[in-house]
């Protein structure tokens, strides 16, 4: 039971960190299709920046740089460019993933993984089964928190979700929709950053080619499961997790009897299945948020 | 009270967008602690300067002050340090807040304090009690009535220390009753010390409320402030419409939009010119929809020539009658007979093959496609008509609704545009000109001056007119009786569904009233 919890936790973390960024997000009315993007360029920056310079805290803190550069980017083109958010986003997930691929070619001449030299402090052995739940795991429950926190009692909160639900209404009150995005994109961005540095630096301290493998987009759709709330999206994507735990686990004790392309597509068929019944709870589709904006 | 200072000046206020001068100089002094109207059709740029005065418009030039002191134009956080608020026509409130949160979000001040929810309800809960809203706090925005909804943005706007309380058309989206009572609300707000600028665009109704009276037209100051006591209905309306533009009308349409001062159902026909009835509903029942309750019981017959007014407070089956005319809702009882033929379980298609129009209720959801282009919308007439993989003409099409539109007098550019651009009353226009055509025999109008100005009112009103001289009938429903006593031949009560009451000119408001609220309220 308790290497269950650990597994599904060691599993989740990155992604609820990049969720908990694309939350944000659509609060601001930002529909962030490119947090795929961001996790791979925070896993490989990760990895990288900490082999090249020889300490983790450098490359954790290249993750974040990055990741909050091609965010602010993001606003700039939806923003300041006008472009479509969607495609724009989805624009900003190629640039990662190619991206990535590209500057592990330029640096190391092949496309190999890459391994560094250390990853983000754990617990340690002494903790037992514990102990490979590292830092980052061990914060995730108070940046949850302290994101309910923020979103959902402070005045800020609400601004924030009136600029995502009723642009013009926040702009009555004096608040500026388009500073509140960058804020919301921002911050998103050092979570983004943060969650893939987990991903790559947290477990096998490896950075391979596409190795977020649709984790990205995991995330939205755990955004869109949980209704942007911080509890919710952060349930969903342990809910998500321990499905593709559980799919391992089936492997293992039906080996060769079940196909395992069949097993391996469990995780993407629960999030249908949870974005499906999500919107049947709520009554019907998401609300496009682009439709209550302002021009 | 003379010493102080004016709650508002502003002085050669501009504003444009792009070519587009929306306010052209105005300049304008507003004394404290009255309520003044400001008026005009729609156009005549009475939003822009509700919009600039609330620091809402970045690209406005001229000053603006209150009490004396200059305002830093473009700039909302400046304005309402001023102590200006501004509630929105269509409300600004995001509608998955509750009130308590739609009440906090606009303070201004700290933001990233922490709260309570338990001590945000309670002090909310504090404040809507002693401005009298009937809300609670932890109630949804989108769960309100809109005229819960719009106190509850009235109250937000007196959250803070609101000494200039400004508000865009608040009457167009309430019933009747509920204007009275926001009037009452306004003038004890002015009587506590809150100075208010009111857009109105109802005569009656600037003559009901308004201390002073300013009147906007296409974007100058043509008149005001002027106390409310010089002015009459007439005047006001000349004022608002442009003598030369008032001249052209017909006699009865000036009437008709002066309003108040002529006695109620003038336009009424004689009920002897009525032929056979064209529609007739015997017995009609349906189930109980999201839109409305069920229907019980209705026999009513609208007959050629005759315009038959439906009145009822909203949601008493106005939109299932409308939809089971239309075959859109299944009848469980009873029968349809258009022009003799029974059409109770024909499909809408035929409904229209013979005769029958709809001008839908929401204009611009169920009226119009706002994303395609005019003619699009226009040729949607037709295609119910042919089976869905006929070819269609565009070019043809194209021509025939220019056509249409010019006959029409619809306001355009090219056929190409799409509908959103279009103002409420030439969208109406191209609705009307779509639905009202040579084979049309029976029209239902739902609601269909709702949020129009008065010019649009007087064109839907004429079209009206001669359509029933042409021999049509028509259905009018309506929430504004005014409108229905002023043109109804006979006028019937909706209420829970079934028909409370049937009368004929002249009409007694107080007899009709009472059938709309029904026997339990009584």
């Amino acid at each position: 039971m308790i290497s269950l919890v650990v597994a599904v936790l060691r599993e989740a973390t990155p992604m609820i960190y990049v969720a908990m960024a694309g939350m944000l997000a659509q609060r601001a009315g930002v529909w962030n299709l490119g947090l795929e993007g961001l996790m791979i360029t925070g896993a490989c920056a990760g990895v990288v920046i900490t082999e090249r310079v020889g300490s983790v805290l450098a490359g954790v803190a290249g993750a974040v740089l990055f990741s909050v550069l091609l965010s602010v980017l993001l606003w700039v083109v939806i923003e300041k460019l006008r472009a479509n958010p969607i495609i724009a986003g989805l624009g900003l997930t190629g640039l990662g993933l190619s991206g990535t691929d590209l500057a592990i070619q330029a640096i190391y001449g092949s496309e190999a993984a890459v391994t560094a030299p250390a990853g983000i402090p754990t617990l340690g052995p002494a903790y037992g089964i514990l102990g490979v739940l590292d830092v980052l795991v061990l914060l995730m429950p108070f940046t949850v928190l302290a994101l309910w926190v923020l979103l959902r009692r402070t005045r800020f909160g609400l601004r924030l979700a009136a600029c995502g639900e009723h642009p013009f209404a926040a702009r009555s009150v004096g608040a500026d929709p388009g500073r509140m995005r960058l804020l919301a994109l921002v911050l998103g961005g050092v979570l983004a950053g943060l969650g893939g540095a987990d991903l790559s630096l947290g477990g096998l301290q490896i950075f391979s080619i596409n190795m977020t493998a649709g984790r990205g987009f995991m995330a939205f759709a755990a955004v869109i499961f949980g209704a942007a709330h911080p509890l919710g999206t952060t349930l969903a994507v342990l809910f998500f997790s321990l499905v593709e735990y559980l799919g391992i686990k089936a492997q293992l004790v039906f080996g060769e009897n079940a196909p395992r392309d069949f097993i391996l597509m469990l995780p993407y068929l629960a999030t249908v299945l949870g974005i499906w019944i999500s919107a049947r709870l709520r009554g019907g589709a998401v609300v496009n948020s682009a439709e209550l904006r302002d021009s | 009270m003379s010493a102080d200072p004016p709650a508002l000046a502003c002085s050669g206020l501009t504003i444009r967008f792009g070519d587009f001068v929306a306010l052209q100089d105005v300049t304008l002094t507003l004394g404290r602690y009255r309520i003044h109207a400001v008026c005009g059709q729609n156009g005549a740029g009475k939003t822009s300067f509700a919009r600039a005065c609330a620091g809402l418009i970045g690209s406005a030039t001229g000053t603006v002050e209150i009490a004396s002191r200059p305002l830093r134009i473009g700039h909302v956080a400046a304005a309402r340090e001023a102590g200006v608020e501004l509630v929105h026509q269509s409300f600004a409130l995001p509608p998955s807040f509750t009130v308590a949160e739609a009440m906090e979000f606009g303070l201004s001040g700290s933001t990233g304090a922490i709260f309570f929810r338990r001590t945000l309800n309670r002090r909310w809960a504090k404040h809507l009690k002693a401005l009298g809203v009937e809300a609670k706090p932890k109630d949804r925005i989108r769960d309100l009535p809109v005229e819960t909804q719009q106190a509850v943005e009235i109250a937000r706007a007196l959250a803070g220390d609101a000494r200039l309380l400004i508000l865009d058309e608040p009457t167009a989206v309430l019933a009747p009753g509920a204007v009275d009572a926001l009037f009452a609300r306004l003038r004890r707000l002015r009587d506590s010390g809150v100075t208010i600028i009111i857009i109105l665009h109802k005569v009656r109704e600037v003559l009901a409320i308004a201390d002073t009276v300013t009147v906007l037209r296409g974007g100058r100051l043509v008149d005001g402030p002027t106390e409310a006591t010089e002015v009459t209905a007439e005047s006001l309306a000349r004022s608002i419409i442009g003598a030369a533009a008032i001249a052209a009308e017909a006699p009865e349409d000036q009437a008709a939009l002066v309003g108040a001062s002529i006695p109620r159902g003038t336009h009424a026909q004689p009920a002897a010119a009525v032929t056979a009835p064209l529609l007739s509903i015997a017995g009609a029942a349906t189930a109980k929809t999201g839109d409305g309750p069920a229907l019980r019981q209705i026999d009513l017959s609208v007959g050629a020539g005759e315009i038959l007014g439906i009145a009822g407070v909203e949601g008493n089956g106005q939109q299932p009658l409308v939809q089971a005319i239309a075959g859109l809702i299944p009848l469980t009882a009873g029968r349809l007979t258009l022009d003799g033929t029974d059409i109770t379980a024909m499909p809408l298609a035929e409904r229209r093959r013979r005769g029958l129009r709809i001008i839908p209720f929401e204009r611009n959801t169920e009226g119009l496609s706002l994303s395609s282009a005019l003619w699009e919308n226009w040729a949607a007439r037709g295609l119910l008509g042919h089976s869905a993989l006929s070819l269609i003409n565009p070019a043809k099409l194209r021509a025939e609704a220019r056509a249409a539109f010019t006959t029409w007098d619809v306001r355009f550019e090219t056929v190409n545009q799409p509908a959103r651009s279009l103002s409420g009353g030439n969208a109406q226009k191209v609705i009307l000109s779509r639905e009202i055509d040579e084979a049309a025999r029976l029209i239902i109008l739902a609601q269909p001056t709702r949020g129009l100005d008065i010019g649009a009112t007087a064109f839907v009103w004429h079209a009206m007119r001669e359509a029933r001289k042409r021999g049509l009938g028509l259905i009018l429903i309506s929430s504004d009786l005014d409108e229905l006593f002023d043109i109804s031949d006979r006028v019937i009560v909706l209420q829970g569904g079934s028909i409370a009451g049937d009368f004929t000119a002249p009409y007694d408001l107080h007899a009709v009233g009472t059938a709309m609220v029904g026997s339990a309220a009584a």
